[in-house]
């Protein structure tokens, strides 16, 4: 049973970092006022760029010595999983702020952009609709983590100091808050959203980045499995706040890496225990929402602003 | 000054692109006729005898019709300018009727000579051939003038307006369409070009590898085994659609219609397979078992909404996951391990492959040819007894405006019963069914979605309850204020939306759209997904879910031969159903006038005024 715990430890941090840096973002994303339904979406346009990116680069390498290991490949891969996840961001900002697009319906047709454009893509490149190459040049490993588990972690302070410390942070709530009253003081309203969506892409294309080129070595259809999803729930849950969405992505992380290590053993099916963390989000969720009036959404979320 | 840009675009566009393609191989290369000559990438040739000389010709009239349209633009008078773009405008569609004119018979004359020697049609010497993007585009151009003309006089802005039901998602699918030929021209060389051709060669090879793509994707509607194979395709789609959109008009966003289709599966299966008894009471049991499954799965996260206040969002996207669970947990193994004790189930049917047992054969929907009569391929009989019956209750229905509305609905069955009895005595009218369509199983299923959406019709537009459903919509809080229940509605309203994601199962399972009567892994949940794409592009109308249904039917057809032909896989139909969702989203890219209720009704106002 120690045993067990000890090993829950890590794989806990490794499950949690996705989820967490893609909450991160969302959260900005929400903070602005608007809604991100889209970070699922987010997330696997970023593990795509990300491996689409390092096995490219490194095909001419590896066609002259196989195996070939080089430092800075997979660093460009989490530039490029990041700007996707930017770039994907940037269409659900344009749709929202300009073309003042129902921001959860513009979320749900990224999310669903992002279930078959990726198999056009690796179509044209792989002849295959499902999976990519898989690659050599991994994201490295330090003291047997990611380098993506600490930065996911750093930013968590990072984000609070930015928040609630900073007059940036100010005027992003203020905007989520009360557009109009943010105007008139002289905050640019669609300036801060459009920041905030594209920090959230940023964000959820790391997350995806650390999937594809972290996790695995390839990116496989739809490989982020509702973490974009679960992430927004951990985000509710978490009340907009870093340090809550680090508490609730710590827990969605540590029933992932639960359910991993339940897979192996005659406790429950497999197949069950891969519906166990949505159960558990769903639970939450309902439970947190009736428990407490105080977790109260930034009062112009999903609101359109005409200026 | 944005027209002016258009209009050098649309120069341009006459000038590079293909106009006709003479000749078409399997797998896309073929012979291109441009401003500038012949393109001819994999030296294929054309016959001698084809008269080509006029292509340039009528090309470079189009030029020159853009730019008179151009000087046109810029003349002062209101009433002068939309007089002259109307008459560019017909010269424009006379021109087009010309090419098409000269086209069609320039390759006539080529196969009617080598019919005349005697060689079967199979082995012509242009056997595909067809218009490509300028000719597309020259006829878009002609609309687009008079539409233009339409728009300099009075009341041209709320003309558009007043259509917006129409025009915004056309405008989406347009944009979509113009998004997908960006992706496939990014992702794919140009047909039968090589990297080493002339810049304008590629140019022209990719210009014709995008026309090329849409004119498969659209082909099916030009033949009747692929009309029918769109309706197939179409039915679960009309389905999900409707349960989408009866979500929107209840102000919910039903995101969650795969899993009630899944869940709507398994019940069906159940109910089907293991309930004995005679057809007439199994099928109806069988169809209403899958109902049933999708309303408990709607309705859960309709009772979290009403109960807890939990968006069902989120929620409806996590009972897809759970009942993707579950499906596999029935199908996919029958030895589990709970706690360490062995569970055996009796659900998987015996082989490698996960799938249930077979539906008994009382409960199966038959196939649409059966219920006309018809027994496969070859000559048969059409009855007319369901033709008949649908006419006859839809005719009644629509026919007694007046009547209050339980006597509509009850004389249109009966006038549908009495149509049913007439076709049945009636001589049948012997036809010959090709093979090709015998083939496809479309089924019952496609009748009790025209059945729902007959139904959803009634109940929002005929019932006090529809009404409450559609005001609780527009505004919770006014609907409450007068009354309406919103918890309650909100679950209600969930389940039946959940109930109709479920029916598409019908298809599936019951029907046999998975070319067996069981239960299998590949059923298609993500159809859920396609739903609201219907939805929204239908603008949650009856009348336009179908129609939707029926477009992405066609798509999702032309996919198919999509892939086998030119090796794209068919998600590009998924992808531009998502990009139709983007921009209708989005207000198609339209000014706000087109999308804000208050706007437009601001324009239409102005317009009135203006012509008293």
């Amino acid at each position: 049973m120690a045993t067990l715990f000890w090993a829950l430890i890590p794989a806990t941090l490794r499950s949690t970092t996705p989820l967490l840096l893609t909450a991160l973002g969302g959260m900005y994303s929400e903070r602005s006022g608007v809604v991100n339904i889209a970070l699922e979406g987010i997330i696997l346009f970023g593990a795509l760029a990300a491996a689409v990116t390092t096995q490219r680069l490194e095909a001419s390498l590896l066609a002259q010595t196989p195996a070939a290991q080089v430092g800075w490949i997979p660093w460009v891969g989490l530039l490029a999983g990041a700007l996707g996840g930017v770039a994907i961001a940037f269409v659900h900002a344009l749709m929202c702020i300009r073309y003042r697009a129902d921001q959860i319906v513009s979320g749900t047709a990224i999310n669903l952009l992002a279930m078959s454009v990726p198999s056009l893509v690796l179509q044209s490149f792989y002849g295959n609709t499902t999976n990519s190459q898989e690659i050599v040049n991994r994201l490295p490993l330090w003291h047997g983590f990611s380098p993506l588990v600490y930065l996911a972690f750093l930013l968590v302070p990072i984000s609070w100091w930015l928040l609630f410390k900073t007059p940036w942070g100010l005027r992003l709530r203020a905007v989520g808050e009360h557009p109009q009253a943010a105007a008139t003081m002289g905050v640019d309203v669609l300036g801060m959203r459009y920041t905030a969506v594209l920090l959230s892409g940023l964000l959820g294309g790391l997350a995806g980045a650390y999937l594809s080129i972290g996790f695995l070595n390839q990116f496989v259809r739809n490989m982020s499995a509702g973490k974009g999803f679960i992430a927004l729930a951990a985000m509710i849950f978490g009340k907009w706040h870093p340090f809550g969405i680090l508490g609730a992505t710590l827990l969605f992380g540590a029933t992932d890496a639960l359910a991993i290590q339940l897979q192996g053993g005659d406790v429950m099916p497999p197949v069950l225990i891969q519906a166990l963390p949505f159960v558990l989000t769903m639970g939450v969720l309902s439970g947190v929402l009736s428990r407490t009036r105080q977790t109260r959404p930034p009062a112009a979320l999903g609101k359109i602003y005409n200026n | 000054m944005l027209l002016l840009l258009t209009n050098l675009s649309a120069v341009l566009l006459f000038l590079l692109c293909p106009w006709w393609v003479l000749r078409r191989e399997f797998g896309g290369a073929g012979v291109l006729a441009g401003t500038f000559g012949l393109i001819d990438p994999q030296q294929l040739g054309i016959p001698d005898t084809l008269a080509v000389g006029w292509i340039p010709r009528l090309s470079w009239a189009w030029v020159l019709l853009a730019l008179l349209s151009c000087l046109a633009l810029g003349i002062k008078e209101r009433q002068v300018r939309a007089r002259w773009l109307y008459s560019l405008g017909v010269g424009g569609l006379v021109l087009f009727g010309l090419g098409l004119l000269w086209f069609y018979g320039a390759v006539g004359v080529v196969n009617g000579a080598a019919l005349a020697e005697g060689i079967p049609p199979t082995r012509l010497p242009l056997r595909r051939f067809s218009p490509s993007l300028a000719s597309y585009a020259s006829f878009a151009y002609a609309l687009l003038l008079l539409l233009l003309g339409r728009l300099q006089l009075p009341g041209g802005k709320a003309f558009l307006v007043r259509r917006r039901q129409i025009i915004v998602p056309l405008s989406a699918l347009g944009a979509a369409v113009a998004a997908g030929a960006v992706v496939v021209g990014l992702l794919r060389p140009g047909l039968g070009s090589s990297p080493d051709s002339p810049f304008f060669v590629k140019l022209s090879t990719k210009l014709d590898l995008i026309t090329y793509t849409f004119q498969v994707l659209f082909s099916p509607i030009t033949h009747l085994p692929g009309l029918f194979q769109s309706l197939l395709l179409a039915t679960p789609l009309i389905f999900t659609g409707l349960a989408v959109a009866f979500g929107f008009h209840a102000g919910l966003f039903n995101i969650g219609a795969p899993g009630q289709l899944t869940m709507g599966a398994i019940a069906t299966m159940l109910v089907g397979v293991y309930l004995p008894g005679p057809g007439w009471l199994t099928l109806p049991l069988s169809i209403l078992a899958a109902a049933a499954g999708g309303a408990l799965w709607g309705g859960i996260p309709g009772w979290l909404k009403a109960r807890f206040g939990t968006h069902e969002v989120i929620n409806t996207i996590m009972m897809n996951y759970i009942a993707a669970s579950i499906f596999l947990f029935f199908i996919s193994a029958n030895q589990y391990r709970f706690f360490g004790y062995p569970v055996t189930l009796p659900f998987k049917a015996p082989g490698p492959e996960a799938r249930s047992y077979e539906i008994r054969p009382e409960s199966r929907l038959p196939s649409l040819l059966e219920l006309l009569g018809l027994q496969g391929s070859g000559p048969g009989t059409l009855s007319w007894a369901w033709p008949l019956a649908l006419l006859a209750g839809v005719g009644f229905y629509l026919f007694c405006r007046g009547w209050p509305l339980q006597r509509r609905c009850i004389g249109s069955l009966a006038a549908g019963l009495g149509g049913y009895l007439l076709g049945g005595i009636l001589p049948g009218w012997p036809v010959e069914v090709p093979t090709g369509l015998a083939a496809i199983r479309l089924n019952g299923a496609f009748l009790i979605a025209l059945l729902a959406v007959a139904v959803v019709n009634v109940y929002l537009w005929g019932t006090l309850e529809g009404y409450e459903l559609r005001a609780m919509g527009f505004s919770p809080r006014a609907a409450e204020y007068a009354g309406v229940n919103l918890g309650q509605k909100q679950i209600w309203a969930m389940a039946i939306s959940g109930a109709l994601a479920g029916l598409a199962a019908t298809h599936y399972v019951l029907g046999a759209g998975l070319e067996e009567y069981r239960l299998k892994q590949s059923l298609p949940a993500q159809v859920g997904f396609d739903g609201i794409a219907v939805a929204l592009m239908g603008q949650n109308s009856p009348l336009g879910i179908v129609l939707t249904a029926l477009l992405f039917g066609v798509l999702l057809t032309g996919g198919l031969r999509l892939n086998l032909e030119l090796g794209i896989s068919r998600e590009l139909v998924t992808a531009l159903q998502a990009l139709i969702v983007l921009f209708i989203a989005a207000g198609g890219l339209l000014p706000g006038y087109f999308t804000d209720p208050l706007q437009a009704a601001q324009v239409e106002m102005d317009c009135d005024e203006g012509s008293t």
